[in-house]
C-alpha cells in the first residue's frame, strides 16, 4: 500500500482503528465481543431513542398512553421501541460481560486502572439509564421501582433526602418526577454515558490498545490489521442487527396498563430484572443495609480491584484467568453467584 | 470472510423482510373519537361487529370506553381489556357509579328522573333488606319488623326518607352467632341484583343493571356476545329470578321448581294460584312501575312497602276512573320512555294513565271512544280494555286487592 496515495489511505471508520492488533487477543473467545457490541448496541440505542422522542411524551397522564400509541398506531413503532428495549437489555449484559473479561483477565492492571474505573463508571450510568428508560413507561408494571427503588435513595445518609429530591423533583413521586426522569435518561445520563464511552475508548489507545503480554513474553506475535478487524466487526454488527430484530420482532416490549395512583405500593410488583438480587436482599434485613450498603459495597469492591489486590504479572496479560489474579477471580465470582442466586430467587413466584 | 459477511448480509435482509411484512400486515386500528370524550378509541378494531348497545347510547356519541373503561390504544386484547370495569358487565353494582353514573347520566337529578343508581342502590333488590328483615324478625333475631341491615352498609343519601329508615348496617352471619343466620348467609344471600346468578340455564342473567336491562334467555345463539340494553324486558327475564321455586324456612334452602312449564300460564310458580288475564298475558313490566322494580330512594323493610299497582290503577273502581294526564311538552318523561322504548307513538297530546304516584303508564294510552290501550313492551302487542266504571262490577272501592278480583276474573288452573 502506498502511503502517498489519497485513496489507499484508510477512512474515517479504520482510521478509529490501531493499524494493526494481536491476533490471540482479538480472537472471539478471548474477548467475546462485548466491549465492540456494547458499542454496537449503544449507538442503536441513540438511534431508536431518537425516534421514540418523537412519540413519546413525557407528562404522567399521556405517557403510557403515547407508548401504546407508538406500539399499536405508529408504523414500525413496535419495531422501534422493541428494538431500544432489547438493546437496552442486551447492553446490560454485554458491559457486564466485558466488566467480568477483564476482571478475569487482570487487563484492570496498571496502567488501565484510570480506563477501568471509567468504564465501572460507564456501566453504573447504562445501569441507571435502563432504570430510568424503565421508569418512563410510567404505567402499573414500573411500580417497585418508582416507589420502592427510588425509595432506596433516601436510606443514603446525609444527601439521600436531597438526592431524591434531585432525581424526582419532590419528596413523593409526582407529575414532575416523569420530566425529570426522562430529562436525566434523555440528556444527563445519554450525555454522562457518551463521554465517558469516548473517553474510555479514546484510553484504550491511549493505554497501548488490548492489554497484552510484553514481546518477549508473548505465545504467538501474529497480528491482524484493521482491515480484517473492520470485518469481523461487519459480521458482528450484521449479526447484531438481525438477532435484535427478530427479538424486537417476535419478543414485544412488556407492555402495562397506566398507572393509577403511584401512592399505591403493590406486593407483586417486580424489580426491573438488573435490580431483582437488590430486591431479593431487601426481604433478609433493613433498606440501608440491603439497599444501599450491600449495593455500594459490591461497587466500591469492584472499583478497589486495581487498588488493593497484587497487581497481575505483565506475561500473564491477554489470557483468561492469570494465575496472580487468583483472589480477585475467585471473589468476584463468589460476589457474581450470590447476585446470580439472589436474581434467582426474586423471581419465584410470591407465595 | 467475504463469504461470512455476504451470507451474514443475506440473513440481515431476509429478516428485514420479515420486519417490512409484520408492519404491513399489521392491522391499522379502526379509530373512534366519540363525541363525549374527544379521545381515540381503537377498540372497534376488534368489535366491529357487536350490535349498538341501544338507541339511547349511540356509539358516535358514547363509544365503549366511556361506560367499559380498558385500554382504548390497545390492539392486544390482555392488555386492551386489562382496566374493563366489572368485566363484561360494566353496570356491576360495585362498579355502576364510575360506568354508568354521573350528574347528566344516571346517578343524577331525580326530579328530571336520572338518579336511577341511588335508587337502585338503595332498592330491595339491590339491598335484599327484605328477605333479611324477614328472617331476623321471624326468628326472633330483631324486636320490630323493620330493616336494619343489607347486604352492603348502604344510606339514604338525600337525608329524607318516608320510611323512615336511614341506613343499613352490612349483614354478617357472625354479628348473631344463630344456625339460622350462618344458613340463611349460606343459601340464601346470593339472591339479589348485586351477586351472580345460581348455576343453571334457567337463572342465567347478568347483575346490576343488566340483571334485568340485557335479557340473556335467546339472545345466546352463535355463541355471540350479548350487548343490549333495553327497556323490553320480558317476563322470561324477571323469571331468572322470580317464579322459581318455593323457600324452606325450616331448612333455610331454596326448592327449585321440577315442573317444566309449556305456556305462560303455567310459567307462574304458585301451585294453586288464581290468575286474571292481565297477568298470565303481560309482561311484569307492564304493570309494575319503574319505582316498585328499580326503588325510589328510599330504603325499606319489605317488598310489600314498594309494590303499589293495583288492578285499579290501569281499571279504576266502580266510583272513579284511572287516573289520566295529557302530554303537553317535549320534555315528558313519557315522551322519552316512549322514545327509548317505541311500541308506542306517543306523542304531545295524548293522555296515558299515571300511578297514584304520579309515575307515567307511558304505555296506555285513552282512546276517543273511552277505552284504553295498551301496547306491551317487550313484545309490543296492543291490547285494548274498559274501565271498571259504568260496568256491571259491584266491587267495593276500598277492597281493592287482586285477591277480590280474582273472585269473579280468574282463570282457574289445572293443577
Amino acid at each position: 500500500m502506498d502511503p502517498h496515495r489519497p485513496s489507499k489511505r484508510p477512512d474515517f471508520y479504520l482510521h478509529l482503528h490501531p493499524p494493526t492488533i494481536p491476533a490471540r487477543q482479538a480472537r472471539f473467545r478471548y474477548t467475546l465481543g462485548a466491549g465492540g457490541l456494547s458499542v454496537f448496541l449503544t449507538l442503536v440505542l441513540l438511534v431508536s431513542g431518537i425516534l421514540l422522542m418523537f412519540y413519546y411524551i413525557p407528562i404522567t397522564k399521556q405517557a403510557a398512553e403515547s407508548i401504546q400509541r407508538i406500539t399499536y398506531l405508529v408504523p414500525f413503532g413496535f419495531w422501534v421501541r422493541n428494538l431500544h428495549y432489547w438493546s437496552a437489555q442486551l447492553l446490560v449484559l454485554t458491559s457486564l460481560t466485558h466488566l467480568l473479561r477483564v476482571v478475569f483477565s487482570g487487563a484492570y492492571a496498571p496502567p488501565r486502572r484510570l480506563n477501568y474505573l471509567i468504564g465501572l463508571f460507564m456501566f453504573a450510568t447504562i445501569l441507571l439509564l435502563d432504570f430510568s428508560g424503565y421508569l418512563l413507561r410510567w404505567d402499573e408494571g414500573i411500580r417497585w421501582a418508582l416507589v420502592v427503588g427510588t425509595n432506596l435513595l433516601k436510606f443514603i445518609p446525609l444527601v439521600g433526602p436531597s438526592l431524591y429530591l434531585l432525581v424526582l423533583g419532590g419528596d413523593l413521586p409526582n407529575p414532575s418526577s416523569l420530566i425529570r426522569l426522562y430529562s436525566w435518561h434523555i440528556f444527563g445520563l445519554s450525555l454522562m454515558a457518551v463521554i465517558l464511552g469516548v473517553w474510555h475508548i479514546f484510553r484504550v489507545r491511549r493505554d497501548g490498545g488490548i492489554a497484552v503480554a510484553p514481546a518477549a513474553a508473548r505465545q504467538s506475535h501474529a497480528r491482524i490489521s484493521r482491515f480484517e478487524l473492520a470485518q469481523r466487526e461487519g459480521l458482528a454488527i450484521l449479526y447484531g442487527i438481525v438477532s435484535l430484530s427478530l427479538l424486537s420482532l417476535f419478543l414485544p416490549a412488556p407492555i402495562a396498563p397506566p398507572m393509577s395512583d403511584v401512592s399505591l405500593a403493590s406486593t407483586e410488583a417486580r424489580a426491573p430484572w438488573f435490580f431483582l438480587w437488590v430486591q431479593e436482599l431487601l426481604k433478609y434485613g433493613p433498606p440501608f443495609t440491603m439497599g444501599v450498603l450491600i449495593p455500594a459495597m459490591v461497587f466500591t469492591y469492584f472499583a478497589l480491584i486495581p487498588y488493593l489486590f497484587p497487581t497481575p504479572q505483565p506475561h500473564e496479560l491477554g489470557e483468561w484467568f492469570p494465575k496472580s489474579g487468583r483472589m480477585v477471580q475467585i471473589s468476584s465470582a463468589i460476589i457474581l453467584f450470590v447476585i446470580i442466586w439472589m436474581t434467582i430467587l426474586a423471581l419465584r413466584p410470591a407465595p | 470472510m467475504k463469504t461470512k459477511l455476504l451470507v451474514a448480509s443475506c440473513a440481515l435482509l431476509l429478516t428485514w423482510v420479515l420486519v417490512l411484512w409484520k408492519g404491513l400486515t399489521t392491522p391499522q386500528p379502526v379509530v373512534l373519537i366519540p363525541v363525549l370524550s374527544g379521545s381515540a378509541e381503537y377498540c372497534l378494531t376488534c368489535h366491529l361487529e357487536l350490535p349498538q348497545i341501544s338507541n339511547s347510547h349511540p356509539i358516535e356519541t358514547f363509544g365503549c370506553v366511556i361506560c367499559h373503561g380498558g385500554q382504548p390504544l390497545a390492539l392486544e386484547a390482555d392488555l386492551a381489556h386489562s382496566t374493563m370495569r366489572g368485566g363484561d358487565n360494566p353496570s356491576r353494582l360495585d362498579v355502576v357509579e364510575q360506568s354508568c353514573g354521573g350528574e347528566k347520566c344516571h346517578s343524577g337529578d331525580m326530579a328530571l328522573g336520572r338518579d336511577h343508581i341511588p335508587r337502585v342502590l338503595t332498592s330491595i333488590q339491590a339491598t335484599y333488606s327484605g328477605a333479611i328483615t324477614q328472617i331476623l324478625f321471624s326468628f326472633g333475631l330483631q324486636q320490630e319488623n323493620v330493616a336494619r341491615y343489607g347486604v352492603r352498609l348502604t344510606q339514604d343519601k338525600d337525608g329524607n326518607s318516608l320510611s323512615g329508615i336511614m341506613q343499613l348496617e352490612a349483614f354478617s352471619p357472625q354479628i348473631f352467632e344463630s344456625s339460622v343466620t350462618a344458613a340463611f348467609a349460606q343459601n340464601c344471600l346470593g339472591c339479589h341484583i348485586g351477586a351472580d346468578p345460581m348455576p343453571g340455564e334457567e337463572y342465567q342473567r347478568f347483575s346490576g343493571c343488566a340483571a334485568c336491562h340485557t335479557p340473556i334467555l335467546g339472545s345466546k345463539q352463535n355463541g355471540a356476545p350479548i350487548h343490549t340494553l333495553t327497556l323490553a324486558i320480558p317476563y322470561s327475564q324477571c323469571n331468572t329470578c322470580h317464579n322459581r321455586g318455593n323457600y324452606d324456612l325450616r331448612a333455610m334452602s331454596f326448592i327449585p321448581r321440577t315442573d317444566q312449564p309449556s305456556d305462560r300460564f303455567h310459567d307462574y310458580y304458585q301451585p294453586i294460584a288464581q290468575f286474571v288475564r292481565c297477568e298470565w298475558t303481560l309482561d311484569c313490566v307492564d304493570c309494575h312501575t319503574r319505582q316498585e322494580a328499580m326503588g325510589d330512594g328510599d330504603i325499606h323493610s319489605d317488598q310489600k312497602d314498594i309494590q303499589y299497582v293495583q288492578c285499579r290503577t290501569c281499571h279504576g273502581t266502580i266510583l272513579e276512573p284511572p287516573l289520566t294526564q295529557t302530554i303537553t311538552h317535549a320534555e315528558d318523561l313519557a315522551l322519552k320512555m316512549a322514545f327509548l322504548n317505541p311500541v308506542i307513538n306517543l306523542k304531545i297530546g295524548d293522555t296515558i294513565l299515571v300511578t297514584e304516584k304520579g309515575e307515567p303508564l307511558w304505555n296506555i294510552r285513552l282512546l276517543p271512544d273511552g277505552r284504553y290501550e295498551l301496547f306491551a313492551k317487550a313484545s309490543g302487542q296492543r291490547f285494548t280494555f274498559r274501565k271498571v266504571m259504568d260496568t256491571a262490577c259491584q266491587q267495593n272501592p276500598l277492597e281493592q286487592g287482586s285477591r277480590y278480583c280474582h273472585q269473579c276474573h280468574a282463570e282457574e288452573r289445572a293443577p
